[in-house]
């Protein structure tokens, strides 16, 4: 025991690192690649004279934060019955109700949260439905004439790399304002992620039944719905759940360039500074995003 | 004699470069029990798939049921051609070749699709006679009870007797078996191959066999092969300990 203990050098940080690293070129070079490109991040925005917080951070900060902390819906209860709005001389403008306003005001938010889940549900099942052929044609044992499964690839890849909002903006401005362009917004941006758990399902099919039902002479059409679409439905189901959730959060946003839905409401109160009623949608926005989690989750649980 | 069922001339199977098949000539009469048997790696699977067609012949013919395969008409068959084929075809495979998601009942059934056309069968809707038949044949194979619950619950042996009741709904001319019993008790063995024996009352049976004392149960003819090529062919009365040890024996001389 003493003997080892002697032969020990001394420990030093960079003998160690160099241990390490030993036998792990790539990891280390992946690793000083990844060092670089922040480095030369934060340099360009110093350089540019980005990296600045603004005049007076904290006053905002404080200012924000203390509206948000007072959600406007509170007024419904607690809000002034007869508040006066006041000209610069004194003279009473206007008498205002708070909790009538706010009442109306909670209706209106309402009625987009519903907006918004319309938009995230059918634009959901258009995605489905339009991902559908095209993952079969992608799926590679299902073995597709080469040329159209490259195509059908392309298409979703397209879809996939095309942000939400993008499809929202050019979409908003061929079928105008509305809940319309943002169905079909999530519709052709979530057709790529479809498209791609999809084929991924198809992939992972028991072949061996498939040949089975083959065995026995069947045709096309019988071996797909006696082999294939009852081992893939399950799965299909578990995708559509985990992007229809995925796009109830993309939806809350939509409404920003005009698509219809919640992110309207948010929109107008940041463009008003009204933090009190930012705190009010976003809390609704928080508590439909995470029950559909929730209840997605158990479902898609239950159906393994 | 009978009308041959099976007969190969020539047949020759390669792949990676080797020879795994070279069968000179076999006939297979009608009404037959043969035997496949032989060490792993001898070619018993390849002959049975390419008898079912699921393999491309090298060189040579197979023909089954009057239909003939020969390397270059192989992969030109038509779908309808295929269909045809395999209609007439029953196969159980090794490894309990189901469909885990659907009932007994319903996998019973897609024995009836070679034989069933329409947009009705693309929705697995089957008519009251069929379904009525489907019950009857599980019945037939002992599954009275589970007709409706999932494949995937039920036990190795209740599933190669579903596998066979779907082989009743097919009603082929020629059966292919391959280790219908592999992975099975001893008792659910011998009343797997008591099963198969009846369903292929009406029909020739060709059985690769791992289990040597099976033999008696499923066979009247043996073939023994090695190295893809047969190295007896025998009634099962001339089959005895020193036949079955010098076939399987040699492969462990041999590299």
């Amino acid at each position: 025991m003493m003997a080892d203990l002697r032969i020990t050098p001394t420990p030093s940080v960079a003998s160690a690192l160099v241990r390490r690293l030993r036998g792990r070129r790539g990891a280390a070079l992946l690793a000083l690649t990844y060092l670089l490109l922040i480095v030369a991040c934060l340099v360009s925005l110093v350089q540019d004279g980005d990296l600045s917080l603004g005049r007076n951070p904290w006053a905002n900060l404080l200012k924000t934060a203390g509206e948000f902390s007072y959600p406007s819906f509170l007024d419904v209860w607690f809000g002034d019955t007869a508040l006066e709005y006041r000209s610069d001389d004194g003279r009473v403008l206007r008498v205002e109700n708070r909790r009538e306003v706010e009442l109306t005001y909670l209706a209106g938010l309402g009625r987009a949260t519903w907006v918004t889940i319309v938009i995230a549900t059918l634009g959901s099942l258009l995605g489905a439905l339009l991902a559908l052929p095209l993952a079969m044609l992608t799926a590679q044992n299902l073995a597709a004439p080469k040329p159209l499964a490259w195509l059908a690839k392309g298409i979703l890849d397209v879809m996939r790399s095309i942000h939400t909002l993008v499809f929202g903006l050019v979409l908003v401005g061929i079928v105008g304002l509305g809940p319309t362009a943002g169905i079909l917004a999530i519709g052709l941006h979530s057709m790529g992620t479809y498209g791609k758990l999809f084929s991924e399902s198809i992939e992972s099919l028991d072949m061996a039944a498939v040949h089975a039902v083959q065995s026995v002479g069947a045709g096309p059409l019988q071996v797909f719905s006696h082999a294939i679409w009852p081992a893939v439905l399950p799965q299909f189901v578990s995708s559509h759940l985990y992007v229809w959730e995925f796009n109830i959060r993309d939806s809350t946003i939509l409404g920003m360039i005009g698509a219809g839905g919640l992110g309207l409401l948010i929109t107008e109160a940041t463009s008003l500074f009204q933090w009190g009623r930012l705190a009010t949608v976003l809390l609704v926005v928080a508590a439909l995003v995470i029950s559909f989690d929730a209840l997605s989750r158990r479902i898609r649980h239950s159906l393994l | 004699m009978t009308t041959p069922v099976i007969t190969l001339e020539q047949l020759c199977w390669r792949t990676e470069g080797q020879v795994r098949l070279d069968i000179p000539s076999l006939i297979i009469h009608e009404g037959e029990r043969v035997a496949l048997i032989g060490p792993n790696g001898a070619g018993k699977s390849s002959l049975l798939r390419l008898i079912s067609g699921a393999l491309t012949p090298s060189g040579g013919t197979v023909t089954v049921l009057q239909r003939t395969l020969t390397p270059e008409n192989h992969p030109r068959r038509s779908l309808r051609e295929r269909r045809a084929w395999a209609r007439e075809i029953g196969q159980i495979f090794q490894g309990l070749h189901l469909v885990s998601r659907l009932t007994a009942l319903d996998n019973t059934l897609i024995g009836a699709l070679g034989h069933v056309t329409g947009w009705r069968s693309w929705f697995r809707i089957y008519s009251a006679t069929l379904v009525k038949q489907g019950q009857a044949a599980l019945q037939s194979v002992g599954i009275v009870q589970d007709q409706d619950i999932r494949v995937d619950r039920l036990s190795g042996g209740e599933r190669q007797k579903i596998a066979i009741a779907r082989l009743l709904m097919q009603h082929p001319k020629l059966i292919l078996a391959d280790e219908p019993t592999a992975a099975l008790d001893p008792s659910a063995a011998a009343e797997v191959c008591r099963l198969l024996l009846h369903a292929a009352q009406h029909a020739t049976l060709v059985t690769v066999v791992h289990n040597v004392s099976l033999l008696p149960l499923l066979a009247d003819r043996v073939i023994g092969l090695q190295h893809g090529k047969i190295v007896f062919d025998v009634p099962i009365k001339e089959v005895d300990e020193h036949v079955l040890h010098s076939l399987y024996q040699t492969r462990q001389v041999s590299p």
